[in-house]
């Protein structure tokens, strides 16, 4: 069974992810030059994709051990 | 910065706060209405927001300006402003017969399927020669293949120009010849003078141009 600390350990990884992720996409949408693109998408993109997988899972977990 | 760049960067800003909060307090989570508040904080806003900024990245990566941010393209933005109709860009670009702000782009796609995708991967792959390797000589740049008639027919078949012009017609296999990518348009000592960076420092520029 999925404990509540664990559950709140995953949202706040998933959240971190998510936040580093999307402040990374702002500022590559300001920094206008050819790096910015390849920054927004291999770290930023990476970072959101990770993010989402985490809260997802930590979700999907939290459903199946309250079943 | 475009207007709508700004609106993009303070919707992302917006989120990150959000989720920054959920982050910080995961207990706000535990009811019915914050799941809901994560759930569209934390999957529907990220995936909004990061394909608004794919989306926008992709339109800016399409610009003159974006082209020509890397040192080596540089001769191949001053061809632009050649002063001689027979030079086939600089006509282009200064006549306005292709998008001023998109000029790189409208000549160097491909009109087929998966095209746009191809070309960005090309450009991709630039970026990547042009910081972690070793970039040619821009004289040294060559097209990964022959120019395909099938870019140049996109906006000129069938305009009157192309269809009547008296050399396309002065022979009848010519026309069918050009339109199935038999007889390019590029090489065959018809319009053969592209960027022609070698002979650039001879070269007069249309000074309004830049």
């Amino acid at each position: 069974m999925l404990s509540t600390s664990q559950f709140e350990k995953r949202l706040r990884f998933a959240g971190i992810c998510l936040a580093v992720g999307l402040l990374i996409e702002a500022l590559c949408l300001m920094w206008a030059t050819p790096i910015a693109f390849i920054v927004f998408v291999a770290m930023g993109g990476l970072l959101i994709a990770v993010g989402l997988a985490v809260y997802l899972y930590s979700v999907v977990s939290t459903s199946v051990a309250g079943d | 910065m475009p207007s709508a760049t700004i609106l993009i960067v303070c919707l992302v800003l917006f989120s990150a706060a959000v989720i920054g909060v959920l982050a910080a307090r995961p207990g706000f989570t535990a009811g019915r209405g914050g799941k809901i508040l994560a759930f569209v904080a934390m999957f529907c806003l990220p995936v909004f927001c990061g394909l608004l900024g794919f989306s926008s990245e992709m339109q800016r990566s399409k610009t003159t300006a974006f082209c020509l941010s890397c040192h080596t393209m540089g001769d191949y933005g001053k061809s632009l402003l050649v002063d001689d109709p027979t030079h086939l860009p600089a006509s282009h670009y200064q006549n306005h017969r292709v998008p001023v702000d998109q000029a790189c782009y409208s000549c160097h796609t491909q009109y087929a399927m998966f095209g746009g995708l191809k070309v960005k991967a090309y450009g991709l792959k630039h970026v990547f020669i042009y910081y972690l390797g070793t970039p040619p000589a821009p004289q040294d740049i060559k097209l990964y293949e022959p120019y395909n008639n099938r870019e140049c027919l996109h906006c000129h078949l069938g305009a009157r120009s192309f269809e009547e012009g008296v050399v396309h017609n002065a022979d009848p296999a010519t026309l069918p010849a050009i339109k199935s990518n038999q007889l390019s348009c590029l090489s065959s000592g018809c319009h053969d003078t592209a960027h022609d960076i070698a002979h650039l420092k001879g070269a007069k520029f249309w000074e309004k141009g830049s």
